[in-house]
């Protein structure tokens, strides 16, 4: 039954009369319309992953003065196209490929307005590549013609086709929810009494923050387009900021919201997980819908004309409304694994549950990985930086991207690495080809990265190094002053980052290979299951094959989920709490030594 | 029952909370009190907050203000300025300090006036003695923000531009020097 244009046969899985299989790790009801797309959007944003990853080459070589690979106009034009392809394409392809798993594939039913999904690809794949010509094409003159970085700051001189590209890019990314949107209509309609399975909750939560997001960079870009051409003379730096924050932080926390629905998702699934209080995580989701948007404050700490109360109380999220609801997920995600897991005895002692835990299964791995790492190395440095006093010293510094390679790149992309893995196994029906380095990926990738995100930090709060520079360590242009005793991290850096990097080619490299190259897995193949599926199929120890039928969610309601002990987790929180009152302790510590600042 | 890819079924909201869970929430709650607490009661005992009252100005006036000052000011033999008065000018351009260098004295208070000419700039000062003492604050054309400093050690203190402003920006470097 394969498309005469599918020549790699990724889209020829077998279906019934209606078009509907089932998965027999997840046992979703899959309608073909809606794996296609999955598929479709998933290995584009792959082929973003690696242009950007190309570009971080480039770029970490560059700021590894003793290398210096390119000229300072080069530098930017790289720059910009490494954080486009990162942070916007690669993560935003995926998202729309998460949202389709999150609404239409776990609640069994057809991708809606198909159209809308072939429209939206369409229309945001022309947008990148408008924003790729506008971003390469750009003269460095500074008077008329800069390269944009990741955000256009008005009123420096950029391409106005710039800015009508981004708009083009949102009305394709508004077009491709439109089908996730439609699903959840259709269904509330049909069975207007039912519960919305969690996952699918988080998913439309993620989708309203986005329609957010995107009104505010409809305001932001289409204001500074209408300034750029004259009418909106009133347009200023200060306006332009806000709302462009109100979409630059707001995606983050589509990122944040769409990976902790694929943790739920991916510790349940492979891990046999459960939902240890469906109260207690859906009121976490409410607590970023009610206070997420006033994140966009904390990129605002240090600017001029607001007033102390209004960036307390925006940066704070009201009181940590939202901090608070991410240190809800911290406790119930890997209590439900720790829940789930004693239920089906699993796991002994303290950390028994975590021990046996299917390590060796790249899926699991890349969503543990990050939520460890996102946690410790970027959350704790995002609460940090966003206090009004601790902005101080890590405002524009590289601290601040190590902070948010900590947050996207070990949180997001690390996670969304694990999908592209669980999209290969369970819709391309792929074996890996080579199950050994696909266990070893992301271990790799993460300690590359963790190390990088960490020197990022260091160089950026022990010695001040600005982030978005071509030269500071080496040589200052104009000056016998330059930052020299950070030389010897800076060598540290490049070569972790080379690592890290390294870590991201292989990734790649085993996607696309196991698509190209996979061996194919027949329907009703056993060897999906969860634990015993994946590369732990070839483990010989004994403790990482979990057979499926074990972690077969419990229906017993006389053996409820939230009596199991959740010892474990508990002693994990505390360690994490002490570790970040003690960060907060230094930060401020470091503050006080300065000379006084301040009204 | 619960699994997170399935409708819960029953009355789920009424199921209890693990203990753990309930005290783990209950931290939560304190943590979050204390970092708005801290941050807020900050402003009022602290000595470093990013705060001060911010004007609306154009270019042209802006210009005119840091000429006055520099006007006023007293030029020394290695073309330092010497201000007149407690304010001060600091106003970033494509790609250069303006009102810089400057000489300042330990213990006075000085009004740091800080804006911009043409684009967004970053303000980032370290003394040459302590790179880890760094303080960062973000100007904008359009506003002229005043915020007050006081330095407690001599040395050289070195202004870099951290927000990306043209091809120029790594070169935007200027000093103020600290003395007894
Ligand atoms: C091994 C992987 C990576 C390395 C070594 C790396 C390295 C870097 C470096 C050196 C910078 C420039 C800092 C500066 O001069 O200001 C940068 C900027 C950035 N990176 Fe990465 N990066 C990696 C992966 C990623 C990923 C996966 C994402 C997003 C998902 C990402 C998002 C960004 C963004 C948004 C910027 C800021 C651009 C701007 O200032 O406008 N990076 N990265
Ligand atoms: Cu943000
Ligand atoms: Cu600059």
């Amino acid at each position: 039954m394969s498309h005469a244009l599918d020549v790699f046969g990724w889209f020829d899985n077998e279906y019934d009369g209606e078009g509907f299989r089932t998965c027999s790790v997840t046992s979703f009801d899959v309608h073909r319309s809606v794996e296609n797309y999955v598929k479709l959007y998933g290995v584009t944003a792959v082929v973003f992953l690696l242009i950007g990853g190309i570009f971080a080459f480039t770029i970490a070589m560059t700021r590894w003065e003793a290398i210096g690979l390119l000229e300072p106009g080069d530098y930017y034009r790289h720059l910009s196209m490494h954080a486009w392809s990162m942070l916007i394409f690669w993560i935003i392809f995926m998202e729309i490929a998460i949202l389709y798993v999150g609404g239409p594939m776990v609640l069994g039913r057809k991708l809606p307005a198909k159209w809308a999904a072939a429209a939206g690809y369409v229309v945001m794949l022309a947008g990148s590549v408008l924003i790729y010509y506008s971003i390469w094409t750009v003269s460095g003159d500074p008077t008329s013609d800069n390269a944009p970085l990741l955000t256009a700051y008005v009123p420096l001189e950029i391409n106005p086709l710039f800015y009508v590209s981004a708009i083009v890019f949102l009305i394709g990314v508004t077009l491709a929810a439109l089908p996730f949107l439609l699903t959840l209509w259709d269904e509330k309609r049909e069975n207007p009494g039912k519960t919305l399975p969690l996952v699918t909750f988080g998913a439309f939560v993620a989708a309203i923050i986005a329609v957010q997001s995107i009104l505010g960079g409809l305001i932001a870009f289409g204001g500074a387009l209408a300034w750029q051409l004259g009418y909106a003379p009133w347009f200023d730096a200060s306006i332009y900021r806000q709302w462009f924050w109100i979409i630059g932080h707001g995606t983050q926390q589509i990122n944040l919201v769409a990976m902790i629905v694929v943790w739920y998702l991916v510790t349940h699934v492979i891990g046999g997980a459960e939902v240890v209080s469906e109260k207690v995580s859906r009121t976490a989701f409410i607590l970023y819908l009610f206070f997420i948007v006033m994140g966009a404050a904390h990129h605002l700490m240090v600017d001029p004309g607001l007033s102390a109360g209004w960036r307390i109380w925006n940066t704070s999220y009201a009181f940590y409304g939202a901090t608070f609801a991410s240190l809800i997920h911290a406790f119930t995600i890997p209590a439900g694994l720790e829940a789930g897991r004693r239920k089906r005895g699993k796991g002994g002692g303290l950390f028994g549950w975590l021990t046996s835990a299917p390590w060796r299964n790249p899926v699991f791995a890349s969503s543990i990985f990050a939520i460890i790492l996102f946690g410790f190395l970027g959350g704790i440095t995002g609460v940090l930086m966003g206090q009004l006093q601790l902005n101080m010293s890590w405002h524009n510094t590289f601290a601040t991207v190590g902070h948010f390679h900590s947050t996207v790149v070990l949180g997001t992309t690390l996670t969304f690495m694990g999908v592209v893995y669980f999209v290969i196994r369970t819709m391309f029906m792929r074996e890996f080809v080579s199950p050994k380095l696909t266990t070893l990926q992301p271990y790799l990738y993460s300690g590359g990265m963790a190390l990088t995100a960490l020197m990022m930090m260091y160089v950026g709060i022990l010695y001040g190094i600005p982030r978005r520079t071509a030269e500071v360590v080496e040589n200052i242009p104009g000056t016998d002053f330059s930052i020299a005793g950070a030389a010897p991290l800076f060598d540290v850096f490049g070569l972790v980052a080379i690592f890290a990097i390294g870590g991201g080619a292989l990734f790649v490299l085993l996607a696309v290979g196991s698509l190209l190259f996979g061996d194919r897995i027949e329907p009703g193949d056993g060897d999906l299951a969860p634990d015993g599926g994946s590369t732990t199929q070839q483990a010989t120890d004994s403790r990482t094959i979990a057979p499926r039928n074990d972690l077969e969610q419990a229906e017993d309601p006389d053996d409820p989920v939230h009596a199991y002990e959740m010892r474990g987790t508990f002693v994990l929180c505390l360690i994490f709490l002490a570790v970040f009152v003690v960060a907060y302790i230094l930060n401020w510590f470091l503050l006080t030594q300065l000379w006084s600042i301040g009204a | 029952m619960t699994s997170p890819i399935k409708p819960p079924e029953g009355n789920w909201w009424d199921q209890p909370v693990n203990r753990r869970e309930s005290i783990w929430l209950g931290l939560g709650v304190g943590w979050a009190l204390v970092l708005f607490g801290w941050m807020s009661a900050f402003t009022r005992i602290g000595d470093q907050n990013p705060i001060g009252e911010t004007y609306r100005v154009t270019s042209e006036e802006l210009q005119e203000r840091v000429d006055e000052f520099e006007a006023a000011a007293e030029e020394r033999d290695d073309g330092a300025l010497v201000p007149a008065g407690d304010d001060i000018y600091v106003v970033g351009y494509q790609f250069d300090w303006d009102g810089l260098p400057v000489v300042l004295e330990t213990g006075r208070e000085y009004d740091f006036h800080l804006g911009s000419y043409d684009v967004q700039h970053g303000f980032s000062i370290r003394p040459e003695h302590a790179y880890s003492q760094q303080i960062n604050l973000h100007v904008t054309p359009g506003k002229e923000w005043v915020v007050p400093m006081e330095f407690d050690e001599p040395g050289t203190y070195h202004v870099l531009c951290n927000e990306f402003c043209g091809e120029g920006h790594r070169g935007m470097h200027n000093t103020i020097i600290v003395e007894d």
